[in-house]
């Protein structure tokens, strides 16, 4: 078997299931990161404002993270919404959720006043202030991500379309014609 | 093998952003997280700052550049006389978060002459605000920071200066006051309803480019 094998899931449910879901997740991240690459200085403000991270002894590590989380959740919602490599980005989407919910727990139960920052400025179905909301709204995002993980992205997606011919069930397909000459075969092939 | 194929995968992707972060980072003007005090949140929330409180950062954050003087200056309110609107208790007075203004109060402000500042997106603003209000996002700080601290520039740091958005708990007026304490504002407001309920309300509004 070869080691770029995706799960093989019928057409019914990769259009009605894999695709929306890849495109919903992406879409929200891309979100996210359109909101918080052009304000970066805000971005860092609000990763100081949970207090998880140290900002006396560890200054670099929220710069660090305030720079790399929005290209991450971009790279990794762009990879989702085209199916390119789409189990590894649904993964990376489902452990940022988990540090964020790690983050937000983190907040609610050391009664500090933060605010979310989730997308920039903007809210998507919670509001600002870091509450249940976000970690229930996070919890249910990791749902589609861990599907996605194990039953791979669908046929409509750029991974099955670079799939080898041998993990395509179409391929086992018998076509007499192609063979009847063996010049037309390999022009086919080519 | 499956598992090597995904963890790679995610590897290129972990890799990919830190070369883009890097190179973001090399293109913009450097972050500086110290400015940054984490004590201005609570106070910024919609009740006036304690007078005896030192403003929230550093207040020589403005660039080095005469930034203010291109930019004109934030429309004072209320040189006409206040238009009498009969509206609701239940509207003027409807429930908001703990600290923030409600419509009467903001009203009222507003009545007073206080400074009023729009956080909403650019083109929102310009499809309608509150009459007197000035246009500034916390993005602008940093996408266009000499036309931000214009902006700021224009309001004395001793005025009252309320913010608002798009209602509810929106960020959007918790980030500009955040950044308005840094630079030495002092007492600032947060209207705990949006830009909608003003207009529910039948307060005055207009419409307008951004300065």
């Amino acid at each position: 078997m070869n080691k770029n094998a995706i799960p093989q899931t019928s057409m019914i449910e990769s259009i009605l299931l894999q695709l929306p879901l890849r495109l919903f997740l992406g879409a929200v991240f891309v979100f996210a990161a359109y909101n918080k690459i052009p304000a970066i200085q805000s971005f860092a403000e609000a990763i100081k404002g949970f207090q998880v991270i140290d900002s006396e002894t560890h200054p670099e590590l929220i710069i660090i993270g305030a720079f790399v989380i929005p290209w991450f959740e971009l790279l990794a919602g762009l990879m989702l919404i085209l199916g390119l490599r789409a189990r590894s980005a649904a993964l990376g989407i489902g452990a940022l959720l988990g540090v964020f919910i790690y983050a937000l727990l983190y907040v609610i139960f050391t009664d500090v006043s933060a605010d979310c920052s989730c997308f920039g400025d903007e809210n998507f179905i919670c509001g600002s202030s870091v509450g249940w909301c976000q970690v229930i709204r996070n919890i249910v995002f990791l749902i589609p991500a861990t599907y996605l993980v194990l039953r791979g992205p669908g046929r409509v997606s750029i991974d099955q379309i670079m799939s080898k011919p041998d993990q395509n069930p179409d391929s086992y397909a018998y076509h007499p014609e192609s063979l009847s000459n063996p010049v037309d075969a390999d022009a086919s092939r080519a | 093998m499956r598992c090597m194929h995904i963890t790679s995968g995610l590897l290129s992707i972990v890799g990919a952003a830190f070369l883009f972060g890097t190179v973001h980072a090399l293109v913009i003007d450097p972050i500086d997280i110290s400015k940054v005090d984490l004590n201005t949140d609570g106070d910024v929330k919609g009740g006036r700052n304690n007078p005896s409180d030192p403003p929230g950062g550093p207040v020589d954050t403005t660039p080095e550049t005469d930034t203010g003087s291109g930019e004109p200056p934030v429309d004072p309110p209320v040189s006409e006389p206040p238009v009498e609107i009969e509206v609701s208790d239940a509207i003027l007075d409807a429930p908001v978060p703990e600290g923030t203004l409600t419509l009467r109060q903001a009203h009222k402000l507003w009545e007073d002459g206080a400074y009023f500042i729009d956080a909403r997106h650019e083109h929102e603003f310009e499809e309608g605000h509150i009459q007197y209000a000035a246009w500034l996002a916390s993005s602008l700080f940093d996408t266009d920071s000499d036309r931000a601290f214009g902006i700021a520039n224009s309001m004395p740091p001793e005025s009252t200066v309320v913010i608002y958005c798009v209602g509810g708990e929106c960020d959007a007026s918790h980030n500009v006051a955040r950044r308005l304490a840094q630079i030495g504002f002092t007492d600032l407001r947060i209207m705990g309803v949006g830009y909608t309920d003003w207009v529910a309300a039948g307060f005055p509004t207009e419409e307008g480019s951004a300065p």
